[in-house]
């Protein structure tokens, strides 16, 4: 416990941590003080002066962002100076604002707005002429109107400190000043973070510019589809539609903040997207197309199909494949199908790779976002977070930057965040195993560092780095480890022993929103991989039941021997490859349509709500599961209630014992599900096995000497992501277009020349 | 124009007349670089600040702070790598001093830079000046040259243990990077923005290390102080402002110039009237700005027979600063409600755009007096324009907010007349009342 200091505010005497901040201390106790760049987690601005306190004993006004609480200060918040202060900071404000707010996206959620209802003037002096800007996009996520700017720089510090893109910056002075580009486009990984922490109607989403107001809009909190940090958003749907996510959720902070990527913000479209398919999908014969069906004949066929096979079969010739995009509950219901119905334990999930050799070596509790934040050193072996894994890129970021932690990477390819990072290792390609043996040990530095082409000594400077380390000390790894290795990295806190003032946590970076679920769940316990599964295609295997669809690397090259398959059956919400070769094809509901649960890479189990009724006759997936197990005559018991099958996984999974959903309901207080915790492990087989893989490697192929281009893997065109028609242009370059100024500025400067000096005159 | 000591020998003016008085050659025949030869032959870093506290030297950029204190602010155990920066800046309207030292005398601030930096254990420097000086980083550079190969800078000089280097730099044309933290930001790349103090550049300055921002005129006093001992020195001047200060004299003078004086000069008048030769074309002294343009404007009555005192003390008793010592002087056809239109838009146009009570504020404040100026004033003004400025004074981020308020005070303070003149006419006779509020 830090040291208690005493402050007195307004009289009231009050006990507080030293070292707290004027501004927090004011507010926890009720005394409001007003603020508009104060922004904690970033670096102090203390420019919009709103602030403003008087201190006993100090000149002048202070600004309560930037005061550190000392024992015995006496502080007055409230008094006709402080008020004159502050209402002539909000009269500046206006002074040169459009006051357009009635066709302002923001108008209805603006803290200039709430600002001025509290603190602003009952009548205006400023009677001059405003100042112009021309209103324009910045980028074809973020549309800008530069005159409701009130330059409290949350944008370009969020830009700088959260994205290390520092890709937005004030251009212009004095009241002139304008936040612009460097070259009057931007291209950053759009995450629109900047959007999303302006307080006024500066920054706008551009896909959703002039679509809604906040006002019409339902305000759904859940966790995000698209990778396994599971930032918590809020979907604004208006009868049916959902129009935008934001991060902004209005009461408390999810894990993220405010904080998304791109794809969280602007990949939404694909819910209400016209190729969603709208009903059940039959192909009565081989060959032939898939015909629309009503549900119940969807059903009566399928159970009919399963039935036939069944009897003539046996359960083994069925093979149930689940998917780390969807929720515990539908994989649940996939397994319970697998087991109760058709009784095989023939299943798995169609995931990139497992992460059941690192749960069942794991010897440290994994690290949840905020531990990164706060960890002291960070070695992240593989992966590109920055890309993959957003949010935990930004926390690792703001973890070296704002928290001064030591970050060492190791990876094949000069990933961005290699800019943070106190030393980069630049190793051979496909070597990741040797990192994880020489991080164990010294014993093999020469064969590692030979095969990963360092030298010997920066591994020992690694192995010191973490012997040295007082506080949190953070593991967190790609999919390139093989199995062995994941396994030994989980064990690595047992191999170098506890210490005092240490503590090790393990981070996984699966591609997933819901890899960790699907493990959890059961249905990647590593028996089979979905390779092996497929591969008994044609040999004992002959049906498939697939919620999601299978991934490129599974599919390919397996095209023939699948259609050879008696039957299968796909849920889906679009029409993709693996549907190509179903035989029924079930309209699954979105992310948005659905109550349940995701699972993400720090194990918070955190909650899906709908926020729109499924669009067409789509269902929610473990509805559909439910729906056959009970046409042949197996009744799940799970009543329509999402809250039912969650129960039901908390009774036999052991991790999330005890969990139901009203104790996951406070998103600023996220659940971790208790992962069993592996004692030290006999580890020598798995090392021996790692030494001979290394061994035997043939390193040839040359490092990457180039950071890949920004977005190459956040813009790459999904199934989902492709529905934004923003993102392919995005990935084809984002090419600036000719002219930036907004549309109804266009159709009055017809004159394309005149237009080009005005454009180069608002940058 | 003048260039000159009145009132004591010249100190840093020594050398400004001599022929080739840019070239080392000169500058050491003249006791040049004979204070840095002191300095290494055995004085340590501390007994240096010692003496510089006890020439009771403030600094001459503007805010007068002790210089001797200041160096002794930075930590001495710090393991980070400390940093001498000359502030070249000189960008406050009224003030021309810092050029001729620079242009005429460069190994003064050579040498005083040299100095700073060996008690204050800088091994880098930089010499920041303002980028329409581009020309005196030419005549720097070569005198940095000349003393890179005399073994006056670089490694081991003169024989010694003790390495230094200084660069110059120059801005884009910005007042605010004038200002130390924005001098610092703008020397390391970034926009030329005030930083947060504390922590004050002497903890924290240039890349996050201790740092000690001077002005020109402040480093070229160091030699002597040396040479002559800090009490010497202090006795030059008074207790507090010891030593002497240039004046960078404009307006309606006969004899504008750069002009010397011992601190604590006595008195105002004189100066104007007899040294600076009095006012052009035998019209009335109306107004003095005495600091550069941030500091109040005295009018005539507070000058004449005042027997003003010119050092820190004196002028804040006579009602404004020292500020950087950009003397102007008005007569009788300045019309201050001009002048000081003049001076805002300087300000609008220089304010950074960080703080909100700056950056709108005298963007306000400009378009009032424009609308004025235009005929279009209205009786109230004038309150609206001290209202506009109470506004920003003491709650804006850095000093140049306050700056920006102060000539407008006072200037309505002391010269209502003038303000009067412009609102006047416009309310039909009848309100007087109203536009006298204003005072
Ligand atoms: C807006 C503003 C402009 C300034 N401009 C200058 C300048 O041009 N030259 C200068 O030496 N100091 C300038 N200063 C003062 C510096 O911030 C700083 O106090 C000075 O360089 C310290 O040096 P000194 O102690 O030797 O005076 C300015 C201050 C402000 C607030
Ligand atoms: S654009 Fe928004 S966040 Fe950025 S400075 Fe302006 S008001 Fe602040
Ligand atoms: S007072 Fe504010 S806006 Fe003005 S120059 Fe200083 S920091 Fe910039
Ligand atoms: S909140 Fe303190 S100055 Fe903006």
């Amino acid at each position: 416990m830090a040291d208690l200091i005493k402050v007195t505010i307004n009289g009231n005497v009050y006990e507080t941590e030293k070292g707290a901040r004027l501004i927090d201390v004011c507010r926890e106790h009720g005394h409001a003080v007003p603020s508009f760049c104060y922004y904690s987690d970033l670096a102090l601005q203390a420019s919009c002066r709103m602030c403003l306190v008087r201190i006993e004993k100090m000149p002048k006004l202070q600004t309560s962002c930037t005061i550190t609480c000392t024992d015995g200060m006496i502080v007055t918040t409230e008094s006709e100076e402080i008020e004159k202060a502050q209402r002539a900071m909000v009269e500046f404000l206006l002074a040169n604002h459009p006051l357009d707010c009635p066709v302002c996206d923001r108008g209805g959620e603006c803290e200039l707005q709430e600002m001025v209802f509290d603190w602003g003037g009952l009548e205006e002096r400023f009677s001059e002429r405003k100042n112009y800007a021309p209103e324009k996009f910045l980028s074809p996520m973020v549309a800008n109107d530069p005159q409701r700017c009130i330059l409290c720089k949350r944008c370009t510090r969020v830009c700088d400190e959260w994205m290390g893109e520092d890709a937005i910056e004030a251009g212009g002075r004095g009241a002139h000043t304008v936040i612009g580009t460097y070259d009057g486009w931007l291209n950053c990984s759009e995450c629109g973070n900047c959007i999303e922490v302006c307080p006024t109607g500066t920054l706008l989403d551009a896909t959703y510019r002039h679509q809604a107001r906040p006002w019409e809009l339902a305000q759904t909190i859940t966790t995000c589809t698209f990778c396994s940090d599971g930032c918590q958003l809020s979907l604004g749907a208006r009868v049916g539609e959902v129009m935008r996510a934001v991060a902004r959720d209005r009461y408390v902070d999810g894990i993220n903040g405010e904080f998304l990527c791109i794809k969280g913000r602007f990949a939404h479209p694909f819910i209400n997207h016209e190729e969603r398919i709208r009903t059940p999908l039959i192909r009565y014969k081989q060959g032939g197309r898939l015909v629309p069906a009503t549900w119940d004949d969807a059903i009566g066929y399928t159970a009919a199909r399963m039935r036939a096979i069944g009897e003539a079969h046996g359960a083994d010739a069925f093979g149930i494949i689940g998917s780390p995009r969807l929720t515990n509950e539908a994989n649940y219901a996939l397994l319970k199908f697998a087991r109760e119905v058709i009784g095989t334990e023939n299943f798995t999930a169609s995931d990139a790779f497992s992460l059941a050799p690192c749960f069942e070596n794991l010897s440290a509790p994994l690290a949840t976002h905020r531990d990164i934040r706060f960890a002291k050193t960070i070695i992240l072996v593989g992966g590109e977070p920055e890309e993959l894994q957003p949010l935990t890129g930004k926390q690792i970021r703001q973890a070296v930057r704002n928290g001064g932690a030591r970050l060492v990477i190791f990876n094949s390819v000069p990933i961005r965040l290699k800019e943070q990072a106190a030393q980069f290792i630049h190793i051979n390609p496909g070597t990741e195993d040797a990192v994880v043996l020489a991080l164990a040990g010294a014993n093999d530095d020469e064969l590692a560092a030979g095969k990963l082409g360092v030298e010997a000594k920066t591994l020992a400077d690694v192995r010191r780095a973490l012997d040295e380390t007082q506080g949190d000390c953070v593991l967190l790894f790609g999919s390139e480890l093989s199995a062995a290795a994941m396994a030994t990295l989980a064990q690595l806190p047992q191999l170098l022993g506890a210490r005092e003032g240490r503590r090790f946590l393990l981070h996984p970076l699966p591609f997933y929103n819901n890899s960790v679920g699907a493990h959890d769940i059961g249905l990647m316990n590593a028996k089979l991989s979905v390779a092996q599964l497929l591969d008994q295609a044609g040999q004992g295997l002959r049906a498939l039941y697939i919620a999601g669809s299978l991934l490129p690397e599974h599919l390919r090259g397996r095209e023939e021997t699948l259609r050879q398959l008696d039957l299968i059956v796909v849920q889906e919400l679009f029409e993709t490859e693996t549907t190509a070769l179903a035989d029924v094809v079930f309209p699954a509901a979105s992310f948005a349509e659905t109550d349940g649960t995701f699972t993400n890479n720090a194990g918070q189990v955190q909650r899906v709500r709908q926020s729109i009724p499924p669009v067409h006759q789509a269902r929610p997936d473990w509805m559909i599961t439910a729906a056959l197990a009970s046409a042949l005559n197996a009744d799940f018991g799970f009543q329509l209630s999402a809250s039912a099958v969650f129960r039901e996984i908390a009774e036999h999974i052991a991790a999330y014992e005890g969990l139901r959903y009203p104790l996951l309901k406070d998103e600023s207080r996220p659940v971790q599900a208790k992962h069993a915790l592996a004692g030290a492990r006999d580890m020598t087989g798995a090392i021996q096995e790692i030494r001979a893989r290394i061994q035997s490697m043939n390193v040839t192929s040359a490092r990457p000497t180039e950071t890949p281009k920004v977005g190459h893997e956040l813009f790459k065109p999904g199934t989902l992501t492709s529905k934004t028609p923003q993102f392919p242009l995005l990935y084809a370059g984002n090419p600036k277009p000719p002219t930036v100024l907004v549309s109804p500025l266009y159709q009055i400067t017809v004159d394309a020349n005149l237009r080009a000096t005005t454009v180069a005159a608002g940058d | 124009m003048f260039i000159g000591a009145i009132g004591c020998e010249p100190l840093q003016l020594r050398r400004v007349h001599l022929e080739h008085s840019r070239s080392l050659d000169v500058y050491r025949r003249n006791g040049g670089y004979e204070a840095l030869k002191q300095v290494l032959d055995g004085m340590t870093p501390d007994a240096v600040i010692n003496e510089v506290k006890k020439s009771a030297l403030r600094g001459r950029g503007g805010a007068g702070f002790p210089t001797g204190m200041k160096w002794s602010f930075v930590p001495k155990d710090s393991p980070k790598a400390r940093y001498v920066v000359c502030n070249a800046d000189e960008s406050e309207p009224g003030t021309f001093k810092d050029r001729y030292l620079m242009e005429r005398d460069p190994h003064m601030l050579i040498e005083g830079m040299l100095i700073a930096a060996y008690a204050l254990g800088a091994r880098v420097n930089y010499i920041y000046t303002r980028g329409e000086y581009r020309y005196l980083i030419n005549i720097m550079d070569e005198a940095l040259d000349e003393a890179r190969k005399a073994n006056l800078l670089g490694e081991k000089i003169l024989g010694t243990n003790f390495s230094c280097e200084i660069y110059t730099h120059t801005g884009a044309g910005a007042y605010i990077c004038g200002e130390e933290t924005a001098l610092l930001s703008s020397l390391e790349g970034m926009r030329g923005h005030p930083r947060m103090k504390p922590p004050f550049p002497a903890v924290s300055g240039l890349y996050a290390c201790p740092t000690v921002v001077n002005n020109v005129e402040t480093l070229t006093a160091v030699p002597d102080i040396i040479k002559m001992g800090g009490e010497a020195y202090q006795k030059l001047g008074t207790e507090k402002s010891g030593g002497t200060k240039l004046w960078s004299v404009s307006g309606h003078v006969k004899r504008p110039g750069v002009y010397e004086l011992p601190m604590g000069y006595d008195d105002m008048e004189k100066f104007i009237m007899e040294d600076c030769q009095g006012i052009a074309g035998g019209r009335q002294l109306k107004a003095v700005i005495p600091g550069g343009s941030s500091v109040y404007i005295m009018p005539a009555s507070d000058i004449l027979g005042k027997d003003v005192r010119m050092d820190y003390e004196g002028l804040v008793v006579a009602g404004s600063m020292v500020g950087s010592g950009g003397f102007m002087v008005m007569d009788g056809t300045v019309d201050v409600f001009e002048t000081t239109k003049n001076l805002t838009e300087f300000y609008k146009h220089e304010s950074c755009g960080w703080c909100t009570p700056c950056r709108e504020g005298t963007d306000w404040l400009v378009k009032v007096f424009k609308r004025i100026a235009d005929g279009e004033g209205r009786p109230e003004d004038a309150q609206l324009l001290l209202d506009i400025c109470d506004n920003i004074e003491g709650k804006s981020f850095c000093p140049l907010g306050d700056a920006a308020s102060w000539p407008i005070q006072s200037a309505i303070k002391k010269f209502p007349e003038d303000f009067k003149r412009h609102l006047l006419p416009l309310v039909a006779g009848a309100k007087e009342d109203a536009a006298l509020s204003m005072v």
